[in-house]
């Protein structure tokens, strides 16, 4: 399938891409970079996860790979702002839906470079990921993940997170936790 | 099922079913939230006797257009017919009983069964038998009644579709009473006079009998502890939470509808858009313009004053201010819960703005339902523990009082909604059924 955002909403990423062939791997510190956003996920560390998004940032469940988010409802649709706010309420250990956190590790494979724009210094990354939680019982969320990351000087930056579940068209258990 | 020796009264046989037994006044049984049996009772009186929400007009706005949805137990397809009529169908196949739909929805003149190839018009009726010499006359007999079943009564409010499975009963708007000033409340947010539910659904599944999770969203008691990390953490609450503050009122609208009514604090406050984040009428100028011109200056300002409705709905419908939640019942202790934006068709800065809204407070991730759906498995949880054996519903008993709009109490943490819900369901479960 494939599904380019509209061009006049650059922040949204590519969601799938009817790749022409094999696509290359992410350069070695763009993979530690993502595996480590998925470590501060997995271990319900709010403020360090939070501080990986740059100002311009867009954290999104969609609903259908294919949905328009200006036209269609997510699951998860988060600016900056929001985000900060997700972490703050996270961060209250009053939000009962993580309270306590979910026990969780996730795995990252199939890493390809979706997109590298040399001029705005970022690399796209589609990776498909499996989430184990625990929560008085074990559940696995599964999908294809894509970051969007960029190289600043102060180090690797997060632009973008798109989390397509494979359960998207649910009906989904909560997600409270960091997905 | 056993009894234990300091004695829950055992779950009624259907045989024997005495609803006073679990439904009091201001009580209700725990084997209301966890019995099968009473489960299956709901299904039979409430989801087949009366009327039931199934979709919405803008969601099936061209002819041909479908949807699958379910009334109580019964997979249906809601679908604007080719002659123009929007009808209820039982999704099943007359042959052999194959589900013929099984898409979320569609656009299509006729429903083709794969198994075998029976044809249904989108009107219902059957209308291709492949092979057809391999029937006789006993076929013949019966093959005008082979159509896709249709439920025999739907009818539609303000774009709203409910349907009956039963042919005898009172009207919608009968039915509806109360709460129909609650769905024009809505609409009177549209310059159009119409609201628009098709940007899709949130579908959240909650591990809690459905009544809680309907139950829960007109109770004004839980948000100041149930939802306390979001005023905490992000911004407070729209008006106080402490009753004796606030002019915010409960009120039981009879039939099972019930609402917490914020109109009177807001006209107090007489301030636009408290509802909606205190936006100043200045950042959406095109759809404060529509709606004056559409309404006059004063009923706008009004209507932008006091908002949309926070409205229960019997029994599946919450009318969620800016949202449209739905339930459907899966199993005594697991329900879907169905959320979408309300969109006003034209004002697409708005809109926007109200489904990233939606995202925020609703559904499976938002800041608000994720935490009422951790508070209803824990409270479906806690049910296994069978002592005491009562709910308790009564507060406020003493201070409701009665005019012209219902049962109201002036403290919004009162259980009237409950008890209101309770007196509609010891009516509607405790009548005499035929199974």
């Amino acid at each position: 399938m494939t599904m380019i955002a509209a061009q006049d909403q650059p922040a949204i990423p590519l969601n799938m891409v009817a790749a022409p062939g094999p696509l290359p791997a992410p350069d070695a510190d763009v993979a530690a970079f993502l595996y480590y956003e998925a470590r501060l996920a997995d271990e319900a560390r709010y403020s360090e996860w939070e501080q990986l998004w740059e100002e311009d940032a867009l954290y999104w469940v969609p609903m259908r790979p294919e949905d328009d988010p200006r036209k269609k409802l997510s699951y998860i649709y988060d600016n900056r702002n929001r985000i900060k706010s997700r972490v703050a309420q996270l961060n209250t250990g009053n939000r009962h839906s993580q309270t306590p956190p979910s026990v969780m590790r996730r795995m990252l494979s199939s890493m390809e470079v979706l997109d590298t724009d040399e001029a705005a210094g970022t690399v796209t990354v589609a990776s498909n990921f499996a989430l184990f939680e625990y929560r008085y019982d074990q559940r696995v969320w599964a999908g294809r993940v894509i970051h969007q990351v960029r190289r600043t000087p102060e180090g690797l930056r997060l632009v973008s997170k798109t989390v397509h579940l494979i359960s998207a068209g649910g009906p989904v258990n909560t997600l409270a936790f960091l997905i | 099922m056993t009894t234990l020796d300091h004695g829950p009264a055992s779950v009624p046989t259907p045989e024997a079913f005495d609803v006073s037994a679990i439904v009091k006044n201001h009580r209700v049984h725990g084997s209301v939230y966890t019995s099968p049996e009473i489960f299956n009772r709901e299904m039979e009186t409430i989801f087949r006797t009366g009327w039931v929400y199934v979709a919405h007009e803008s969601e099936i706005a061209e002819e041909g257009d479908y949807l699958t949805r379910r009334i109580g137990r019964d997979p249906v397809v809601v679908v604007h017919g080719r002659d123009g009529v929007i009808r209820v169908l039982e999704n099943r196949c007359s042959h052999r009983a194959n589900r013929l739909c099984n898409a979320e929805s569609g656009n299509a003149t006729s429903f083709r069964c794969p198994y075998h190839g029976w044809t249904f018009s989108n009107d219902g009726s059957l209308t291709a038998v492949p092979m057809r010499d391999g029937y006789g006359e006993e076929f013949a007999k019966v093959r005008a009644n082979l159509g896709m079943s249709e439920a025999p009564r739907v009818d539609s409010y303000g774009g709203f579709i409910f349907a009956s499975l039963a042919p005898e009963g009172i009207s919608l708007k009968e039915h509806l009473g109360g709460a129909m000033g609650a769905i024009d409340r809505v609409l009177d947010l549209s310059p159009t006079g119409k609201i628009d539910l098709s940007r899709g659904w949130m579908k959240h599944l909650h591990h809690a009998n459905w009544k809680m999770v309907v139950e829960n969203n007109v109770d004004g008691y839980h948000a100041l502890f149930t939802h306390a990390s979001v005023y905490d953490a992000i911004r407070p609450a729209k008006v106080s939470h402490v009753p004796s503050k606030v002019e915010v009122v409960v009120r039981d609208l009879g039939s099972g509808h019930s609402e917490i009514d914020y109109s009177a604090e807001y006209r107090k406050l007489d301030e636009e858009f408290v509802w909606y984040g205190r936006i100043p009428r200045t950042k959406l100028p095109e759809y404060v313009e529509a709606l004056e011109t559409a309404h006059g200056p004063e009923k706008a300002h009004d209507a932008l004053v006091i908002g949309p409705s926070h409205t229960l709905i019997w029994p599946n419908l919450f009318l969620a201010e800016m949202n449209v939640m739905y339930v459907e019942p899966m199993a005594t202790d697991e329900t879907v819960a169905y959320t979408a934006a309300v969109i006003i068709p034209g004002q697409d800065k708005l809109n926007e703005r109200t489904m990233r809204r939606s995202e925020g407070a609703m559904g499976p991730a938002g800041f608000l339902i994720a935490d009422d759906g951790e508070i209803g498995m824990r409270n479906q949880a806690g049910l296994a523990a069978r002592d005491p054996e009562w709910l308790e519903l009564s507060r406020g008993l003493e201070t409701d009082f009665e005019d012209e709009t219902g049962i109201v109490n002036s403290d919004k943490s009162a259980e009237t909604p409950q008890r209101g819900f309770y007196r509609q369901w010891a009516s509607v479960v405790g009548q005499e059924t035929s199974a």
